[in-house]
């Protein structure tokens, strides 16, 4: 059985799109799946450095498209899980330099030995969008809960809806339920109504993200860490487990009501 | 200065004025039809009147209209002629 290519967009940048693919995808390896990372911000590639990969390098994705390498050259493997690769993007090339039909080639080739192929998409809606959602049979939309983050999320729905690209879920990241308690920051269902979206995950704010890209470590690898294990939910929620997400803590005292919202309603 | 002491004593939360600004922002937002699609809803609409009256496609007019926190598809149309009852013209082809 073939395996899904997910795109994981934005429009804006700097939301945790290569956050959660490396996290993301290292959850899902976890789960004894074979997963590769596509890193299509070329000319800004960033997924290498998150993953404490940077060494590694010898060939990347416009090589592979451009035939001097085989796909298999470009592929590094994860220092801590066997089943984890990356390809990076190149560094001193440009998103025009290839086309949409050669990312849905090479997608699809990777499908037919990997369960899961992420592709980091590079922030905007031009070119270099354009090529990484045209191998996607599902996309996952990042957004944080701000004006701009949600109104570049709403646009790059559309344009994945007119590209025919149904099957899209939404990640909120960078959550402080603190300022939402307040009242000083939109709530989940705030962005989820208005968005329209289904939510697959809820991710929040914290410290530890930077500290791990640091490191080049992706969160997920650690054991005690909320972002770690709010990543792996998703990636359960992805192979159909039905893992509730638990709605914000509102005003009105600490043990508010939980409601319980199915990540699939 | 009058706007400072209103905000200073608003009890409305930013979080709730940021959802109502966003509503309003992405209503407008993706009312920004483009004007092929604009193009074919103009037709369609045509093609479905003209099965019950007969219409002036010359002077028709379909367009969005955006007010400060209202967007409407305003359109006007001339009519020269209703059908009767159970009389409607076979559609055109689409």
């Amino acid at each position: 059985m073939p395996g899904t290519t997910i795109v994981i967009t934005s429009g804006k940048g700097g939301v945790g799109k290569t956050t959660t693919v490396a996290n993301l995808g290292t959850a899902l390896a976890m789960r004894g799946r074979s997963v590769v990372l596509v890193d299509a911000d070329i000319g800004l590639r960033n997924l290498d450095v998150v993953m404490g990969l940077e060494n590694r390098i010898v060939y990347h994705v416009v090589d592979i498209i451009e035939g001097r390498c085989r796909i298999e050259q470009a592929m590094i493997r994860d220092r801590k899980i066997n089943s984890l690769y990356l390809i990076p993007a190149a560094q001193t090339r440009d998103k025009d330099d290839i086309r949409p039909e050669d990312m849905k080639k090479l997608c699809d080739h990777l499908i037919e030995t990997f369960d899961y192929v992420l592709v980091d998409c590079p922030a905007g809606i031009e070119q270099g969008f354009r090529n990484a959602i045209a191998g996607a049979h599902k996309a996952l939309v990042v957004t944080t809960p701000e004006v701009s983050a949600i109104r570049d999320a709403d646009r790059v729905i559309g344009l994945l809806e007119a590209n025919l690209l149904k099957d899209i879920h939404l990640i909120i990241n960078r959550v402080n339920q603190k300022m939402i308690r307040r009242g000083d920051m939109m709530s989940t269902e705030d962005i989820c109504s208005l968005l329209s979206i289904p939510l697959i995950g809820v991710i929040p704010e914290s410290e530890e993200v930077v500290i791990s890209t640091n490191r080049g470590i992706p969160l997920v690898h650690e054991k005690k860490s909320s972002i770690a294990a709010a990543f792996k939910r998703i990636a359960g929620r992805l192979e159909g487990e039905n893992i509730p997400i638990p709605s914000d803590n509102h005003e009105g005292g600490l043990l508010g009501m939980v409601k319980k919202l199915l990540w699939n309603a | 200065m009058l706007e400072a002491i209103k905000r200073f004593f608003s009890d409305k939360k930013s979080g709730k004025i940021a959802r109502d600004r966003m509503q309003i922002v992405l209503l407008h937002d993706r009312l920004s039809i483009e004007p092929e699609v604009m193009e074919k809803i103009k037709n369609e609409i045509i093609a479905v009147l003209s099965k019950y009256m007969e219409i002036d496609h010359q002077t028709i007019s379909v367009r969005v209209e955006q007010g400060k926190d209202y967007a409407a598809l305003v359109s006007n149309v001339h009519v020269k002629r209703v059908f009767r009852h159970g009389q409607t013209q076979p559609s055109n082809a689409q």
